[in-house]
């Protein structure tokens, strides 16, 4: 299969995983698009939103249309690592013999539905770290690899609800993207009490396999990059670092923190995986600023005048994305 | 061709027109930049003084600054890729040129490359240059025009000069003017009477030298006046070293004490005597009976303009009465010697009953009358220079009068070299060369000669006479020229007096050297209503009268006066009290002064003794002459008196 017929199966595989999710999803448009972006580039997402709007119901009907297992933990405040990584416990083997025996933790799925994660506490949470990132877990002194293609779906409420913690950085800049799930709107309100108030129930098929999403997943990452496109996104990154010769003044008034090296990598990789939803083989500006936001707004930390300010991350984003220019060169010509 | 070299080639298109976009640019850029220069440059020279290369920078500025910024704006030949970036953002092509560009030179791109190139070269293909590079006038093409048309608008506009600069610019200019005129003057009696001795030569030609300095150097009043009178002192020690010569100072001491006056030779004299004499023909009567006649033709002429109808019978009685008057008068004339035969065909034409041709005759007698009456004038001045006129050789040395001593010398030598000289002549010749011996004294070495020549001549050696002689007439004439120089040098000390009056008074040189204004009443008149050129001076030739007498002007016949009305006077013409001024009619302030009373009126012009002394003024403060605490009020009350 040559990379024209690869790319054209990317578009369908795409279309239909988004055709099924939308059997049982209404509208959050850019929630599904930016899940299925993650997905495609072999990223983590975080969903936040408040209780109630579909993110828990997103992951099971990715996972269903997925052709991958599936598990889904709760996080809860007395949650433990355990819980998550599994553990080693005493087995009796046949001869009679008792031997410990690690029991697999539900992370051992391709897809993990995270659900309400901040509600653990953090030391929970940091036993999502080195899976995350590794693709492993190391329990009882011994690493066990993770399968693949391992995702992390994780849906959290907003943090100033009551029994939450928030997420440790680290984590959060192991999340390819952060997703805010809004509220619907009133047609779409309609539709999902229509569907949900009567007997009729979507069947959500299984429309692209494990192999499948792996190839798909290498033809994301031999999408062709060019040099100043790859520029622009470091200096989106750069202007985020606070108190630097690169940082823009609104980054500078309001960031603790910038973002990481993660976040260009997220930014390039997700306007590999738009580029090609769109058709085309190269990556554009466009596609990068359109990423920008839920690639990067999770990856900034506030100083104490943004949140007294009441200033969001992604405003800075949007002021950042004005300040630094798309291409000086191309302007001066 | 293969497809990135399509794309290649089509950015190479957009690229050379990209660039003369640029140029035509940064052409209109630079007329604006140009026009803001020029508008700038004009203002500042519309209000201050500012040399005229500034006006001609302010014209020519938007050129080069066109240029420049034609060249500024095309110089930078575009990279291809960085064109393929502007194409994409213009195009809004998602930067499929710019990575085909890049991805394209990478010959391991594989599937990618010709994915991205053939993607690159379709959305290519359709491209048109002249919507994505228009040639359209930028917005300062605008502001270029208007400013432009505003700084042509303000080259209509006068300039501003305040009074002071003025002031300086006239002043600058007079003094070139003074010194072009100072240099030519130089030059010209250099070349009319070149000197003899060298310093003489040195001395004008150093006033000539000052002259062109003044022309060609911008110099300040007091500058030009301190260069004067530098100069003019040291004519005036030259002239003092001169002075020393003993000879020349007996002879210049000679001529001034017997007034003696040797610009014209006693022959020529004696020619012009006998040409008018035999011009009037016999004696025309003292000067009081002339007028007499004159002022009785006058009434008999004015009585032939008013005569009445010829064919009435009181006409008849009038003509038989001026018929009567004007046969007395031509007997009168008769008697006196003056013979106008104009009166006689006056009375013819009465006789016929013709008044126009009597009005005519009596008119031209007058004129023929006025013409005698001046010939008998010249008459009487050539007979009292003759007078005047040595008669021998020492009464000529005891005149002063060298040029005619000199003739007076060349005929004895003649006279001796002839050989039908008498004993008697020889004899009355060294009578009059020893009675010139004594008044010789006065003149060098002359004295000597004429003695020896006396003694030779009473020994009989007449070519020993004859060459002695020729020595006291050689010694005569290097004295005349040394006299010559002395007083070419006074001519110059005068000319730069007179330049440092022009330049002090700031009137300019020609005020006191136009015909007609020499206060010696010399040359044709160059007042209002002549032919005189003004601007070109006096030159000394036609010094004599001219004669226009038989000239008929009936254009400067009376016409009477002109009605002007109840004598309103124009408001603009009206007086009015400015501020500061003393009103019409009012008194002088004055101030007493203790001195010497001077009564009487003068015979000096205000303006002119003003003149003389706020020069006399200038030359003092440049020659530092006034203390220097004095030399603001001087120079104040002099710039007062001038307003």
């Amino acid at each position: 299969m040559n990379t024209e017929d690869q790319i054209q199966q990317f578009r369908q595989a795409h279309a239909a995983v988004r055709a099924e999710i939308g059997k049982v999803m209404v509208g959050q448009d850019t929630v599904v698009e930016g899940t299925l972006v993650a997905l495609f580039a072999g990223g983590h997402v975080l969903l936040e939103g408040v209780p109630g709007l579909g993110k828990t119901l997103l992951v099971r009907t990715l996972g269903e249309a997925l052709d991958l297992s599936f598990s889904r933990i709760q996080f809860t405040p007395d949650l433990m690592p355990a819980d998550i990584l599994g553990t080693n416990i005493v087995m009796e083997v046949p001869g009679g013999r008792r031997e410990f025996q690690f029991q697999r933790g539900p992370i051992f799925a391709h897809l993990v539905l995270a659900d309400e994660i901040n509600r653990a506490t953090p030391k929970t949470q940091s036993a999502l770290l080195e899976a995350m990132q590794e693709h492993q877990v190391t329990a009882g002194g011994e690493i066990r690899k993770l399968v693949e293609p391992f995702f992390v779906m994780a849906t959290q409420n907003p943090i100033d609800q009551e029994g939450t913690y928030p997420l440790p950085e680290a984590q959060l800049d192991r999340f390819f993207f952060k997703i805010i799930v809004g509220y619907p709107t009133a047609d779409e309100l309609t539709e999902v009490l229509s569907r949900t108030t009567t007997g009729a129930g979507a069947k959500v098929e299984r429309v692209l396999t494990r192999e499948a999403l792996l190839d798909l997943m290498k033809l994301v990452r031999e999408v062709p990059v060019a040099s100043h496109v790859k520029d622009y996104a470091v200096r989106l990154v750069l202007a985020t670092h606070p108190k630097t010769e690169t940082a823009s003044p609104i980054a500078s008034q309001y960031l603790r923190f910038g973002s990481s090296p993660r976040g260009g990598q997220t930014l390039l990789l997700a306007g590999k995986v738009r580029a090609l939803t769109d058709g085309r083989f190269n990556v554009s500006f466009d596609d990068i600023q359109a990423v920008a936001a839920t690639a990067l707004r999770h990856r900034l930390i506030l100083n104490f005048e943004a949140e007294a300010e009441g200033v969001t991350t992604d405003h800075i984003i949007g002021q950042i994305l004005k300040d630094v220019p798309r291409d000086v060169q191309a302007v001066s010509v | 061709m293969s497809e990135l070299q399509a794309i290649e080639s089509a950015l190479g298109k957009a690229a050379a027109r990209r660039r003369w976009a640029r140029a035509l640019r940064g052409l209109w850029y630079g007329v604006l930049v140009g026009a803001v220069l020029s508008l700038l440059l004009l203002g500042a020279w519309h209000l201050l003084p500012l040399p005229y290369w500034t006006l001609a920078c302010a014209i020519i500025a938007p050129f080069p600054c066109a240029v420049t910024g034609l060249i500024i704006g095309g110089w930078r030949k575009p990279v291809l890729n960085e064109v393929a970036r502007w194409v994409d953002l213009r195009q809004h092509l998602q930067e499929r040129l710019s990575t085909a560009l890049e991805v394209g030179s990478d010959k391991d791109g594989g599937n990618w490359r010709d994915l991205v190139v053939t993607d690159a070269a379709q959305h290519i293909k359709g491209m048109d240059l002249r919507r994505l590079v228009p040639f359209h006038l930028p917005k300062a093409t605008r502001w270029a025009l208007v400013i432009l048309a505003l700084g042509a608008g303000l080259g209509f506009v006068p300039e501003y000069r305040s009074k002071s600069y003025l002031q300086k610019k006239a002043e600058q200019q007079n003094i070139k003017d003074v010194g072009r005129q100072l240099a030519e003057l130089t030059r010209r009696n250099l070349e009319k009477r070149p000197p003899v001795l060298e310093p003489t030569q040195k001395a004008l030609e150093s006033v000539a030298e000052i002259g062109d300095r003044l022309t060609i150097k911008a110099m300040t009043r007091s500058e030009a006046l301190k260069d004067l009178a530098n100069v003019a002192e040291k004519l005036k020690d030259d002239i003092k070293e001169m002075g020393k010569d003993p000879g020349l100072k007996k002879m210049e001491q000679t001529a001034r004490a017997s007034g003696g006056n040797d610009s014209q030779s006693a022959g020529g004299l004696q020619k012009q005597l006998d040409a008018l004499q035999k011009q009037l023909g016999s004696p025309v009567g003292n000067p009081e009976a002339r007028d007499k006649l004159k002022k009785e033709l006058e009434k008999l002429t004015e009585a032939a303009k008013g005569m009445a109808d010829k064919n009435s019978p009181a006409s008849e009685a009038e003509r038989q009465k001026m018929s009567e008057a004007l046969s007395a008068l031509s007997k009168e004339m008769q008697d006196m010697g003056i013979q106008l035969p104009q009166i006689d065909e006056a009375i013819a034409a009465l006789a016929a009953n013709q008044p126009d041709l009597v009005l005519k005759d009596l008119k031209s007698s007058l004129v023929d009358l006025e013409k005698v009456r001046d010939m008998a004038k010249q008459l009487q001045q050539l007979q009292a220079q003759m007078e005047k006129m040595g008669k021998d050789l020492a009464e000529q040395l005891k005149n002063g009068q060298p040029e005619a001593a000199q003739m007076t010398l060349q005929k004895m030598i003649s006279q001796l070299k002839s050989s039908n000289l008498s004993n008697e002549q020889l004899q009355k010749m060294v009578a009059d060369v020893s009675k010139a011996i004594d008044p010789a004294s006065n003149y060098g070495k002359v004295a000597d000669h004429l003695q020896k020549a006396a003694a030779q001549m009473k020994g009989g050696d007449k070519a020993g006479a004859g060459q002695s002689l020729a020595a006291a007439a050689k010694e005569l004439g290097d004295l005349m020229e040394q006299v010559g120089d002395a007083q070419a040098m006074l001519a110059s000390l005068d000319t730069l007096n007179q330049a440092a009056m022009a330049i002090g008074s700031g009137q300019g040189w020609s005020r006191g050297n136009r015909p007609g204004f020499s206060p010696k009443g010399k040359g044709p008149g160059g007042g209002v209503g002549t032919w005189g050129d003004d601007s070109k001076e006096w030159d000394g030739m036609y010094n004599d009268h001219w004669d226009n007498s038989g000239f008929e002007r009936p254009d400067e016949d009376p016409r009477g006066h002109s009605d002007r009305g109840e004598g309103e006077l124009n408001d603009a013409l009206r007086p009015t009290k400015v501020k500061g001024q003393f009103k019409q009619g009012g008194p002088m302030p004055s101030i007493t002064l203790k001195g010497v009373s001077i009564k009487g009126q003068s015979k000096v012009e205000y303006e002119e003794a003003a003149t003389a002394a706020q020069s006399d003024a200038q030359s003092a403060l440049s020659q530092e002459k006034v203390p220097r605490a004095y030399q603001g009020a001087v120079r104040d009350y002099f710039d007062d008196q001038k307003k």
